[in-house]
């Protein structure tokens, strides 16, 4: 059990030979990244390909040394540490088994390469089998190449458990599965890690499977962490434009608006500027971003939403409408039995829309999460 | 009966040395219809978009592009287009060029060609890259410039292999419009392949299911998961998917009764005419995550013979309300998820919970041959 702390983390590349013809050099990977884990909790990091959120796994782990800054794993200072010293356990998405041995030699390698004898080796073994699951034994007789990717992952994280890592790294450990067994698999994860309480960071390019995992997430974009927080931080008080866009399925509409004494002019219509509000915005132009859960719809009121297509989750309840509203793409959530139509009309709640500038990502207002009571 | 582009499969068998791969396969798509082959991997769904495009040759069975036997007949000159997963777009050749290949080796005329692209180009918002080349762009400008190339072309079906899965999950939504695009510009058949169901949902005027080489049943994505035919479709389908437990029929007079260690379920009177032949039998009962409530919120009676006890271990929001995670209350405790439609609490983990079961909603499905018991 330990807490991870990066302090202003820096990591570029080597870049005299990144240069191109046009003279264009990789930007630093890591540009002044400091980040707590805190001993026990399960965060994920999370952003596009190329953010460096791999990058930072891997400095924490120790495969790649940080042209500046330091990793600490409670008080002590692992920056120079080599990773077989930093006591980590890492499962990456193309699962890191070794294959000339079945699956109990497999945990038994750890203890190989670091010398424990035998009778411990088949205890721990045997204590990690019964842990992970009555099934498990099933695994520990077969050979890698036998198994099916989700086994195979969870004889990857099996590995780690046994070593009794005091930080747990994950990288895209289960991109490369079908959708269906990525739902299964996720969650025995995240039972697991739920019961060893390991500090755990677990990488990810998908926000979905972020919120799922973590008690945190940190957003992450071109080698900086844009906020960190819960799922209900991130999605009700985003710190910017771009955190806004990147979390909350589907994305957050942005439609350009006008605040003008006492109201608000947004495609075409008018609407009073309610209370909550007129105290928080200043006359000017913007834009309004609404989640397809606060249109309200409408038969006589609100602005005309042309229906390209109606998908319809039944697990939801709900039927999401993919449209534009004066040429913008918007999505609005409908009832389930929405019928086919050419067009609805939409309101947004203007008690629940976020205003950011009108350019740039600056956030001007947020409602903050809903009151419940 | 066929139009010149309907397009029909009959018996089609594909074996891999001993392995039938596609196992006597058969469907039929309309003109205009984009259908959708899902399924888990190695399935046979690849294979069959291969067949369909000459690709691969067939072991037995037919294709028909309208009228037209196409068995035999050269994929380039069956006139089909095709998305990959990777794109294979040309590293050599910049976006125009890339855009333009399939008219120039058909030898299409010049101005066609300075027409055609750049309206390609601007339909998938890449007109402001025509003249980078492939390792200058994105994954998902990558991805456009294989549908612009598609777009392009006047083909008679419009093959899609996987093309999303490349692409980052938040890529992945927005590129659904893009195919769609495509789609309706051509108004021709399409066969796009994905294992991924809420894609396939998103995505298909009708949807086939496959498993080990076959069909399991084709519908529209509400068809199927209403009313899906056997345990398979009904867990394929889906996202949660159906919760399932096996439980035994027990009788008590005219009254039909589900029993499981966790429960004891009273199937409702209309629905036991189709379970009573399993009285005494093990079956599977199939419980939709949303059939899930919390007893305040329903608007059925609620009692002991409609309620299953659980302990919330993950909630995870969704865009409307919650998804929770359970398990039930037993030695060995069983794994199953609800949708609610407002966000529950944190303070809920580790809690147990009652959940009434709207028993009118639920499914059930024979052992050995997973068919479901209520509609057939």
């Amino acid at each position: 059990m330990t807490s991870v702390q990066l302090r202003q983390v820096v990591k570029e590349y080597d870049s005299l030979d990144q240069v191109t013809l046009t003279g264009y050099k990789n930007p630093p990977a890591l540009r002044t990244v400091s980040l707590t884990i805190e001993n026990g909790e399960t965060l994920c990091i999370v952003g596009p390909s190329g953010c460096g959120k791999s990058t930072l796994l891997k400095v924490v782990a120790g495969l790649e040394f940080p042209q500046s800054g330091q990793v600490f794993y409670d008080d002590f200072d692992m920056t120079e540490i080599k990773p077989q010293d930093r006591g980590v356990g890492m499962v990456f998405q193309d699962y890191a088994l070794y294959p000339a041995m079945k699956g109990k030699g497999n945990l038994a390698y750890y203890f190989q390469q670091h010398q424990h004898s035998q009778q411990e080796m088949e205890e721990r073994v045997r204590q990690t089998s019964v842990l992970m699951g009555v099934d498990f034994d099933l695994l520990l007789g077969r050979a890698p190449d036998t198994l099916s990717g989700g086994e195979k992952q969870r004889v990857a994280i099996a590995r780690c458990i046994v070593r009794d890592p005091l930080v747990f790294l994950m990288d895209e450990p289960i991109v490369n599965l079908d959708a269906k067994r990525r739902e299964q698999t996720r969650l025995e994860i995240k039972k697991l890690l739920r019961k060893f309480h390991i500090t755990t960071i677990y990488v990810t390019h998908d926000q979905q499977e972020a919120v799922f995992m973590g008690d945190r997430l940190a957003v992450m974009r071109d080698g900086v962490i844009e906020q960190v927080g819960t799922f209900d931080d991130l999605y009700y008080t985003p710190a910017n434009l771009f955190v806004a866009t990147f979390i909350g399925t589907p994305q957050i509409n942005l439609l350009p608006a006008e605040i003008t004494a006492g109201h608000i002019n947004m495609a075409g219509q008018s609407w009073d500027l309610p209370e909550t509000l007129a105290g928080a915005l200043v006359p000017g132009k913007g834009r309004v971003g609404v989640r397809a859960e606060n249109w309200l719809l409408s038969e006589t009121a609100g602005v005309p939403l042309l229906v390209s297509h109606i998908e319809r989750i039944p697990t939801e309840r709900a039927a999401f409408l993919h449209g534009t509203v004066s040429g913008t793409s918007v999505v609005a959530v409908a009832p389930l039995e929405q019928p086919e139509v050419k067009s609805v009309l939409i309101t947004p709640d203007w008690e629940r829309v976020l205003f950011f500038s009108e350019k740039g990502e600056e956030v001007i207002y947020t409602p903050g999460p809903p009151e419940f009571f | 009966m066929s139009t010149a582009n309907h397009i029909a499969i009959e018996h089609l068998v594909k074996r891999f040395q001993e392995k039938a791969v596609v196992n006597d396969l058969s469907l039929e798509i309309e003109q205009n219809e984009l259908f959708v082959l899902v399924g888990p991997s190695g399935c046979g769904k690849t294979t069959t978009l291969r067949l369909l495009a000459g690709l691969e040759p067939v072991t037995s069975g037919r294709i028909l592009f309208g009228d037209q036997l196409v068995n035999e007949v050269r994929p380039r000159d069956r006139n089909i287009a095709m998305v990959f997963q990777d794109y294979a777009i040309f590293p050599h050749l910049n976006v125009f060029e890339n855009i333009a290949y399939g008219l120039r080796s058909r030898h299409a005329p010049r101005e066609q060609i300075r027409e055609r692209v750049p309206e390609a180009a601007k339909m998938f918002r890449i007109d402001h890259l025509l003249k980078r080349k492939p390792r200058q762009l994105s994954g998902g400008e990558r991805q456009r410039v294989a549908l612009a190339r598609s777009v392009v072309r006047d083909a008679n079906i419009y093959l899609f292999d996987e093309p999303l899965a490349n692409l980052d999950a938040q890529l992945r939504h927005q590129a659904r419009e893009d195919i769609l695009l495509l789609h309706r510009a051509k108004g021709k058949p399409g066969v796009y392949v994905t294992h991924d169901q809420s894609e396939a949902m998103a995505l298909g005027d009708r949807i086939g299911v496959m498993n080990d080489g076959q069909i399991q049943q084709i519908g529209t994505g509400t068809e199927l998961y209403d009313f899906p035919r056997s345990q398979f479709v009904a867990f394929f389908i889906g996202t949660p998917s159906i919760n399932l437990f096996e439980v035994e029929v027990q009788a008590s007079g005219d009254d039909l009764t589900l029993v499981h260690p966790a429960f004891a379920l009273e199937l409702p009177p209309e629905l036991s005419e189709k379970a009573r032949p399993y009285t005494g039998k093990r079956i599977n009962l199939g419980i939709r995550p949303e059939n899930l409530h919390t007893p305040r919120g329903v608007d059925f009676p609620v009692n002991a013979g409609n309620t299953l006890k659980g302990v919330v271990n993950v909630i995870e929001p969704a865009t409307t309300g919650c998804t929770v995670y359970l398990s039930t209350l037993e030695e060995e405790p069983e794994d199953f998820v609800a949708t609610f439609k407002s966000r529950l609490p944190a303070s809920y983990i580790g809690k147990e919970v009652p959940l009434a079961v709207n028993m009118r909603k639920i499914h059930l499905f024979e052992q050995e041959s997973g068919h479901a018991l209520l509609y057939n």
